[in-house]
């Protein structure tokens, strides 16, 4: 898995690539804990990620927890149908707004 | 200002591992900083090893051998740094003597499940046949427990105003016709939340979902070739693992989430969650049984056994849980406690709960400790506690299981009754009368409330309600036992033809009869509970015990819904009748009545008259309350006809203000309940043959 921090107009989007499970979260943690700026709304860019495990599914909602503390906005983009039913039947997903791309963002 | 605790640290490396002595509560494994603290309990054992596991892999991490002084009393506890607490499945190695004639089956070659395990993997998906060649089949793996469950606790609704509706979490949806995305499972359940809600039940029961499996005793069908399972579930694995195979996320190890999310959405919809609890007999089965976990822990303490060793059978299934040992009586305690705390379970129906009424040798106890120490339980308090207040041994508790003031019980006498009632069967008026007002020749004597009697006419047990009007007699042979297996003391009739029929009047009448065993349960006071799918006529085909059977025969089929559309609202009028009038959920045998009427009298052809008689099949009844809450009385009126015959029935007379409005009539194959009652203005009526007719009180426009 890796992680990088892009820019798309005024988000500040986390990429990652690969797969997210007990094994890699503690980087997108690290990462999370790290490398974001206030003031900006925060996009998580999941297009490239196949699968994510239970702690990776809790790692997202740390960072919701975390941009809520933060005043900004969050949102998932390009959640795989498979993640996307797993968030559903687990009840995670009615906390994140979600939209397939960047370019999709309301008013962004 | 902080301090950082130092019994934090490591004090000793086993096998690579860095460890340190665990502490021995709570048992099972928690999270600890840095680590699991692992604890298990073996009296007889005389060692114990840890084996640990990357997920799925079948080479072991590692074996930690817990040193001895790191054992309290008969309790082993270890804290393990550095495991992933996702990763991670485990079990434990103990040694310990093998001689089953005194009771203990030690088996250091074997890996035991924890008995604690609270998230199990092995059976991760329905029905995907196992590999068992595999050594540890059962793994225990370790619960995040951090869902978010945002204000939700659960409901506490009042037992007589409870409406149960008791379900099979496969069987509710799997059927492509139930049209939800993800078929046979706890999201499957949560998909239907509307529909629910919208038939009006507030309860559901669930059948068995802890971790059961459904290959135990798995066999092929010698003239089908179908695949039989365990599919009812009535053996548990694992006490305090949500079951895997009924999660579409169990592939993923969510199973855990996707319950608490089920229980989360009930509630918000208004609906409590009761769970069928099987603690009267494991998996392990008797001697021939798979050493899971208790047989190899702790045989003696867990199990009933003969003075030669042998396992005790009053579960009729191989075993019988030694429920009133101190040690097993806690982990039940402790089991009730989780599912209570953890996933915010609102009740506990109990399969065959005699039976933890006995003591180690089998006789019922007086005061068994274990019924009263769930009756007591300060963190149990508000749950529902149902018994199943017989067993397989013999013992038939109705009326007098060890309640404790709390228990209440599936009446099993009130079915019998309103079975026999139903069809017509001579002298069953006094008896009717009894189950109607709740019961209190079973439940007064001894200061019980209505609300002790759980009112069924169908349960998973027996005939659903569709075929109790179909069939004469059972029709198992899907079950693959020559039809030998199942009841036989059924109370059903076919109404002429036995199973499929086209002859018109045939059809009307059992779609009548269903109706008048709706109307019947949900007037009578007490708890009602209706088994899925019998609002729309749902049939087995004549099977009266399909504890095996995982395809259509056992699924609800969704499209009967709108076949059977009149039943269904039919039901669901019932539902919020019942909800509407205080009068019928009255919990109180002492209770004074409203307008200056009794709070439940019998009536008959004549008002205040009944004939009692061996030869009436007609009975009637007036429930009444003050309606604090609407300043005014309530009254409903219930006529039933149980004859071949129509019967004129007077009406009983109303206070001053009030008049009758005819809301229900099974005999009206058009409108068999009215959408607007208006004020009846007849003084009597003409119920029709095998027919029930009810009235409330309304007051009358001025």
């Amino acid at each position: 898995m890796q992680v990088a921090l892009q820019q798309f107009k005024d988000w500040q989007v986390i990429k990652v690539t690969g797969q997210v499970d007990s094994k890699t979260v503690g980087d997108l943690r690290d990462f999370i804990d790290t490398q974001l700026q206030q003031g900006h709304p925060v996009a998580l860019e999941l297009t490239e990620v196949p699968f994510m495990s239970s702690a990776g599914l809790r790692t997202l909602l740390t960072l919701q927890r975390k941009t809520k503390d933060m005043g900004v906005d969050l949102a998932l983009i390009g959640v795989a149908e498979e993640i996307a039913d797993t968030m559903k039947v687990t009840g995670f997903y009615q906390f994140f707004t979600i939209y397939d791309s960047l370019e999709l963002i309301p008013n962004s | 200002m902080e301090f950082e605790r130092i019994d934090n640290l490591p004090t000793d490396t086993i096998a690579g591992f860095r460890v340190r002595p665990g502490k021995p509560l709570p048992f099972g494994v928690s999270s600890v900083p840095g680590g699991l603290n692992f604890s298990v309990y073996t009296s007889a054992g005389t060692s114990c090893t840890l084996v640990v596991y990357s997920r799925s892999e079948q080479v072991a991490l590692g074996e930690i051998r817990v040193p001895d002084h790191y054992r309290i009393g008969d309790v082993y506890s270890i804290v393990v740094y550095g495991l992933d607490y996702e990763d991670v499945e485990y079990g434990f190695r103990i040694d310990g003597p093998f001689a089953p004639e005194e009771g203990h089956r030690f088996n250091v070659d074997n890996i035991l499940m924890d008995p604690y395990a609270r998230v199990l993997s092995g059976r991760d998906e329905w029905g995907v046949e196992p590999d068992w060649s595999k050594a540890y089949q059962y793994r225990s793996r370790v619960a995040f427990d951090d869902f978010d469950w945002e204000g939700d606790s659960p409901l506490e609704i009042n037992d007589a105003d409870l409406v149960v509706y008791e379900m099979h979490v496969r069987s509710f949806t799997q059927s492509d016709s139930s049209g939800v995305k993800f078929k046979g499972t706890y999201a499957g359940i949560t998909e239907k939340i509307p529909y629910l809600k919208s038939l009006g039940i507030n309860a559901v029961e669930l059948m068995p979902i802890f971790e059961f499996d459904e290959f135990e005793n798995s066999r092929i069908h010698p003239d089908t070739g179908e695949r039989l399972y365990n599919y009812w579930g009535y053996s548990t694995v694992a006490f305090f693992a949500p079951k895997a195979g009924f999660a579409a996320s169990g592939k993923f190890g969510m199973q855990v989430d996707e319950f608490k999310q089920l229980v989360k959405e009930l509630h918000k919809a208004g609906i409590e969650v009761i769970l069928d609890v099987v603690f009267n007999h494991t998996a392990e089965g008797n001697e021939r049984g798979p050493s899971i976990s208790f047989k190899g822990l702790d045989n003696k303490i867990y199990y009933m056994l003969t003075p030669d060793g042998y396992y005790f059978n009053f579960s009729g299934t191989g075993n019988t849980l030694n429920c009133n040992n101190p040690v097993v009586r806690n982990l039940v305690l402790d089991c009730l406690r989780y599912w209570a705390s953890e996933y915010h379970i609102d009740g506990f129906r109990f399969d065959l709960a005699s039976i933890l009424g006995r003591d180690p040798w089998g006789a019922p106890l007086s005061n068994p400790p274990l019924l009263e120490s769930l009756a007591f339980d300060p963190i149990l308090s508000s749950c529902k506690l149902i018994a199943e207040a017989w067993d397989a041994g013999g013992l038939y508790q109705v009326g007098t299981f060890p309640a404790f003031g709390r228990w209440s019980e599936w009446n099993g006498k009130y079915r019998d009754t309103a079975r026999k009632y139903l069809k017509g069967d001579e002298a069953q008026v006094g008896e009717m009368a009894q189950r109607v007002q709740g019961s209190p020749d079973l439940y007064e004597w001894n200061g019980r409330s209505p609300a002790t009697s759980i009112n069924f006419i169908t349960c998973h047990d027996g005939f659903t309600l569709a075929d109790l009007v179909s069939f004469n007699n059972k029709h198992n042979e899907a079950n693959g036992e020559n039809n030998c297996d199942g009841g036989d003391d059924n109370h059903s009739w076919n109404c002429g033809a036995e199973g499929w029929t086209e002859d018109i009047g045939v059809r009307s009448l059992r779609t009548r009869q269903s109706m008048n065993a709706l109307s019947i349960l949900m007037t009578s006071r007490g708890t009602p509970m209706l088994l899925m799918g019998d609002e729309f006529g749902r049939s087995q085909h004549g099977n009266n015990n399909a504890y095996c059977i995982d395809s259509p025969i056992s699924w609800v089929d969704w499209t009967l819904l709108d076949n059977n559309k009149q039943l269904f609202d039919l039901t669901q009028a019932l539902i919020h009748f019942r909800h509407k009038h205080p009068c019928l959920r009255v919990n109180s045998f002492s209770h004074s009545g409203g307008g200056g009427m009794p709070s439940c009298s019998f009536h008959g052809r004549t008002p205040w008259q009944v004939d009692w008689s061996a030869e009436s099949r007609q009975l009637a009844w007036l429930m009444t309350c003050d309606d604090a809450a609407h300043g005014q009385m309530d009254a409903v009126y219930v006529a039933t006809n149980m004859a071949h015959y129509a019967t004129w029935f007077d009406l009983p007379g109303l206070p001053e203000g009030y008049s009758w409005s005819l809301c229900f009539n099974t005999g009206d194959s058009v409108s068999p309940h009215m959408n607007n009652p208006a004020p009846f203005n007849e003084n009597g009526i003409l119920v029709g043959e095998r027919s029930v007719v009810i009235f409330n009180a309304s007051p009358r426009e001025t």
